[in-house]
């Protein structure tokens, strides 16, 4: 059964069955969480670095930002028994428009964002498909936690 | 070796044109001396236009309060110039919902897409304010009909296209035109031209990945920025990408900066699920 996160969005599943996917990553950055001894799942979707931009929103949608949206999508796995250390972590997107080195690069903006928190956090990245000026889908089954990611004009893959 | 051009053309009788009420209706919305009424009588005479119009306006994009049950209310509650641009989506929308192969476009993505670009271009000609903000949602909305018809071309050569992109460093534009001869942007506007769209429409959509050689540079830097603002934030995007290039000529001639699109694209966010709604996928 397929629970798509959209964009901005977040989901956590237990659910063997369950497969989470979210769809067309340009600048924006997905995180696949998976604990493989709980067989616990997660899926952030985010579009933009820093909730300063505007508090607000990102009270309304925490999702939408990676400093207000990274911390919640671990402590929801927590929840449902995840534990860090054992964490499959699974990044993807952050692609940037031709030329666009200097200029409004969301992309590159928000996988640096992204590294900063893990790195305050001590966050191991198991796998990572970002950059470059291809879109991205990653799809995570949450009962055996195995993880695809299409890349735009590449094809399919198992991470 | 490039493909015979004027057989890519002559596809361009496969799709349906723009129904003439459409145009008429785009022509009165331009004329300062065409009123609100007049308007009406166009559209109200149409029956699956103003069905599609009522559903539109009472989708959760808009987030009325109050059931829109009649044209007469639409234009109360929405204002002129969205119920313009609704009846526009409505007539548009017909060549936009297959699939598209050869851009890895499923039934559709590209309407979503094409969607979702007129409508931040519009929020950004809206802020610019100056210019004629139904040509540049227009503009946005139909940018990429020229894929319509290349799409099977593509799908012929993507691996070679892909190779150039990959490979290269050509943008998938000049991909399209050193593999197939033709661009989807070359081809957009043939297009426009054989359903008579103005000049100026012609020259955005033409222009939409190089808005500095457009006449109208102001309008189509408009249309070119929502349309690299929907590509980053990925909305029914397909095996292009991102490869277009960045002009940072746009930024300088719309006076955007980073800041203004970060809220643009965080507002765009916020409405993202009630687009669906909104196109009545």
């Amino acid at each position: 059964m397929n629970i798509t996160v959209g964009v901005a969005d977040m989901k956590v599943s237990k659910d063997p069955n369950a497969v989470l996917v979210t769809y067309s990553l340009g600048s924006c950055i997905g995180i696949a969480i998976y604990d493989p001894v709980v067989k616990v799942g997660g899926l952030l979707h985010y579009m933009l670095p820093d909730s300063s931009l505007d508090p607000d929103k990102a009270k309304v949608k925490p999702y939408m930002f990676a400093d207000s949206g990274i911390a919640p999508l671990f402590l929801e796995a927590y929840k449902l028994g995840a534990k860090k250390q054992r964490m499959k972590v699974i990044v993807a997107g952050g692609a940037q428009i031709l030329d666009q080195q200097g200029f409004f690069n969301i992309g590159k903006r928000n996988h640096m964002a992204m590294r900063k928190i893990f790195w305050k956090n001590k966050v191991m990245v198991s796998h990572e498909d970002v950059g470059g000026n291809v879109n991205r889908t990653i799809k995570l089954s949450v009962g055996d936690g195995s993880c695809r990611l299409k890349v735009s004009g590449k094809g399919e893959y198992e991470v | 070796m490039k493909k015979d051009i004027g057989a890519i053309i002559g596809q361009i009788d496969t799709l349906r044109p723009i129904p003439q009420v459409a145009h008429k209706i785009m022509a009165a919305a331009k004329d300062p001396q065409s009123s609100m009424a007049a308007i009406s009588d166009l559209i109200q005479y149409d029956q699956s236009l103003t069905a599609n119009l009522l559903r539109a306006a009472n989708s959760a994009y808009f987030g009325l309060s109050k059931k829109v049950e009649s044209l007469h209310q639409a234009v109360v509650y929405l204002g002129t110039d969205k119920v313009v641009d609704l009846v526009l989506l409505g007539a548009s929308s017909e060549n936009f919902s297959m699939g598209q192969k050869g851009y890895d476009l499923e039934g559709g993505d590209l309407w979503r897409y094409s969607v979702s670009s007129a409508l931040i271009a519009r929020d950004l000609a809206e802020v610019t304010g100056g210019c004629d903000v139904h040509t540049v949602f227009t503009s946005g909305l139909l940018k990429d009909i020229g894929k319509v018809v290349l799409s099977q071309f593509v799908a012929d050569s993507s691996e070679k296209i892909n190779f150039l992109v990959s490979n290269h460093e050509f943008s998938f534009r000049e991909a399209e035109k050193a593999v197939i001869g033709i661009d989807h942007a070359e081809l957009g506007a043939l297009i426009a031209k054989k359903w008579k769209f103005s000049d100026r429409m012609i020259d955005l959509i033409r222009h939409h990945h190089a808005p500095m050689e457009a006449e109208s540079e102001m309008e189509a830097s408009l249309v070119y920025l929502a349309d690299i603002l929907c590509m980053m934030i990925g909305i029914g995007v397909g095996s292009d990408g991102l490869a277009y290039r960045f002009h940072k000529e746009a930024l300088e001639k719309t006076g955007f900066d980073d800041k203004d699109l970060q809220s643009i694209i965080a507002g765009f966010g916020e409405k993202i699920s009630h687009v669906e709604e909104l196109i009545g996928t």
